[in-house]
């Protein structure tokens, strides 16, 4: 029983430490890192989300970049259509019309009238979290009720990413194509603006952060994380005992497209920038990846492990012999976290705390 | 949890008017062999329900039809005057069905009291688990089952450190804390020891009356201690069904499963 105790106290000194280094950081960075620091928390955001459906609930989607891109493309609309040059309609639109089209949102390009409500910043958040939840439903929907498990889900999320990624290639005039929409605004909230270089917007990410983390835990510690936790577990017995499973499978799955839609917001803002390759394959198994890393059913190591792995890869990228190793050496590091150390930092960490009190048996807990 | 005072022991063919739990002409056939064929079952309510058979002969089959695992081909299944026929296995567990597998089958990772909340919360929706919070002691229920089953002592040891004897009990007391009207057991005994297996029995016996209790068993000697009115199956089909007494004396039942020296030898 007090080895229990002594987990709960090291679990949550981990987490005091590890928010008071975060919100102490801007302190000691420039603006340049601490921009880049901000994107790494918005990617432990992420990591959060696929921590909660893969590390809880046993769903390895490989499509998180789809609800990341969305969510990244919402706000990005807002924020196009707030630059005073792109109205009434947006640069890439004219780039795209017919001559004889008529200036105007409505009509300007084909599909263009989707953007009219963007007008408003407040829809384009509100459309960032709310359309990945939507859309992550309907696919949770027919995936989960057909029963489909496993490596299927994998290959339907990334197949899904795939589709998505090529819809907005493919309808430049409304998407603004491969390039994606990059001449964006400044977010602004009741006069105060966020400068991506900034603290502030470092501590809108830092805040999201730690708001999540407090979420997703309360829940966790609320009857649903040991369901999900059975459900991950042994599904045929969850249902025995009659849950049923897909609607906790799917309510999962939007809350963690619902996570990374918040994330692709406020990536938006940090990298001023939304472009179909955050839908791209290899990005969502970087997601994976970091997770993975520090370890997939801990949201702390979850945490740390985005923010390792993105830390080390920008500074390796830095050289330019390093630079077209880097996705090898990515992927290496999954294999070898996958066979090595199931559970990443955190298993490695929960063991060394656990190796002072008694010899823990194999393939225990993983680090809550 | 009723279960818990309740000692009277049913009449070996006890009848109510309504049986709790019929199976009508059910068969399934997988690739067209039919595994189960026709089987018509009526159990009525409190009684204690053996049923017997060689391997193939389709018991495990007939309760995973019961408990929807498998859809029948034909036939129907009746919980007192509900059609449960293909509502899922959730919403068949939610009427009130309990099953234990043949092999334990628990969530391993978690501990013996997180498998006993899990199997005891009846509030079963997602948004009622979303802001209910969890208990870090077991209720008065979950404490009675676990001493019931003899797993107080390990209650907050993770179910992969335990036993394939202490596993089958864990199951066991995962069903019943699911409070069921009806509990379905296959092989429950299997893999324990001749110590665990008379617990088992006497747990059985205790059981019935406040429950139904339907078991699967293999072993004729723990069939003799919990010895009640036996339906036994052959080929996928009931061939008797009886007293311990009527079913040692049937020819059919010899020539088919028994051999000649009858129950005892078995």
């Amino acid at each position: 029983m007090d080895e229990r105790m002594k987990h709960r106290t090291a679990t949550i000194a981990a987490y005091l430490l590890f928010f008071a280094v975060i919100f102490a950081l801007p302190f000691f960075l420039n603006s340049f890192w601490t921009n880049r620091v901000a994107t790494y928390l918005v990617y432990s955001i992420c990591a959060v989300g696929i921590s909660l459906s893969w590390g809880y609930a046993g769903i390895l989607s490989l499509g998180q970049g789809l609800f990341f891109g969305i969510g990244a493309y919402m706000l990005a609309m807002s924020l196009t259509l707030a630059v005073p040059e792109n109205n009434p309609v947006p640069e890439l639109m004219l780039l795209n019309m017919q001559p004889d089209a008529v200036r105007d949102l409505c009509c300007v390009t084909p599909g263009s009238f989707l953007w009219i409500p963007f007008r408003s910043v407040a829809f384009g958040m509100i459309a960032a979290i709310v359309v990945p939840c939507v859309l992550a439903a309907g696919l949770g929907y027919v995936m989960f009720k057909r029963r489909t498990t496993g490596v299927y889900v994998s290959i339907i999320t990334l197949a899904f990413a795939l589709i998505g990624q090529l819809l907005i290639i493919n309808n430049q005039p409304l998407t603004g194509g491969f390039n994606g929409l990059a001449n964006l605004a400044w977010l602004e909230i009741g006069g105060f603006e966020f400068d991506p270089y900034g603290p502030s917007i470092y501590y809108l990410v830092a805040g999201t952060l730690l708001a999540v983390v407090l979420v997703s835990r309360a829940m966790l510690s609320a009857r649903i994380g040991q369901v999900l936790k059975a459900v991950r577990e042994d599904e045929a017995r969850a249902r025995y005992l009659g849950y049923d499973v897909e609607n906790y499978k799917l309510f999962i799955f939007c809350f963690s497209a619902g996570i990374a839609g918040l994330a692709g917001m406020l990536f938006t803002l940090t990298a001023e920038f939304a472009s179909p390759s955050l839908m791209a394959t290899s990005f969502s198994i970087s997601m994976v990846i970091w997770a993975a890393t520090g370890g997939r059913a801990s949201l702390l190591g979850a945490c740390i492990g985005a923010l390792l792995v993105n830390f080390v890869g920008s500074v390796a990228s830095e050289s330019p012999a390093f630079q077209p190793v880097w996705p090898i050496v990515l992927g290496g590091l999954f294999v070898f976290v996958v066979l090595v150390m199931p559970n990443g930092i955190a298993g490695i960490v929960k063991d060394l705390i656990g190796r002072s009190g008694k010899a823990r048996a194999v393939g225990q807990e993983v680090y809550p | 949890m009723n279960a818990v005072a309740n000692v009277s022991r049913p009449a070996a063919v006890p009848m109510a008017a309504m049986p709790i739990l019929q199976a009508k002409k059910l068969t399934v056939r997988f690739d067209g062999f039919p595994a189960v064929r026709d089987v018509d079952l009526a159990i009525a309510d409190g009684e204690l329900r053996v049923i017997i058979g060689a391997n193939g002969a389709g018991k495990s089959t007939l309760l995973d039809l019961l408990c929807g695992k498998i859809l029948p081909s034909e036939g129907e299944i009746w919980l007192r005057e509900r059609n449960i026929t293909g509502i899922g296995e959730a919403a068949i567990a939610r009427s009130g069905l309990g099953r234990k597998f043949q092999t334990p089958t628990v969530f391993k990772e978690m501990t013996v009291l997180e498998n006993l909340q899990v199997a005891s919360n009846r509030r079963v929706r997602v948004f009622e688990n979303l802001f209910d919070w969890l208990p870090s002691r077991p209720s008065d229920k979950e404490a009675a089952v676990a001493e019931r089953t003899g797993l107080l002592g390990a209650i907050n040891r993770r179910a992969s450190e335990l036993s394939h004897g202490q596993l089958q009990w864990l199951e066991l007391a995962m069903v019943l804390s699911q409070d069921p009207k009806i509990v379905l057991l296959d092989e429950p005994a299997a893999g324990m020891t001749a110590a665990e297996t008379d617990k088992t029995a006497e747990l059985l016996l205790d059981l019935a009356g406040s429950h139904t209790v339907l078991v699967i068993e293999h072993d004729m000697a723990f069939v003799r201690l919990i010895c009640r009115t036996i339906t036994v199956m052959h080929q996928g089909a009931v061939l008797a069904e009886g007293t311990a007494a009527e079913i040692e004396h049937n020819p059919a039942v010899i020539e088919a499963y028994l051999g000649s020296a009858g129950l005892s030898h078995a």
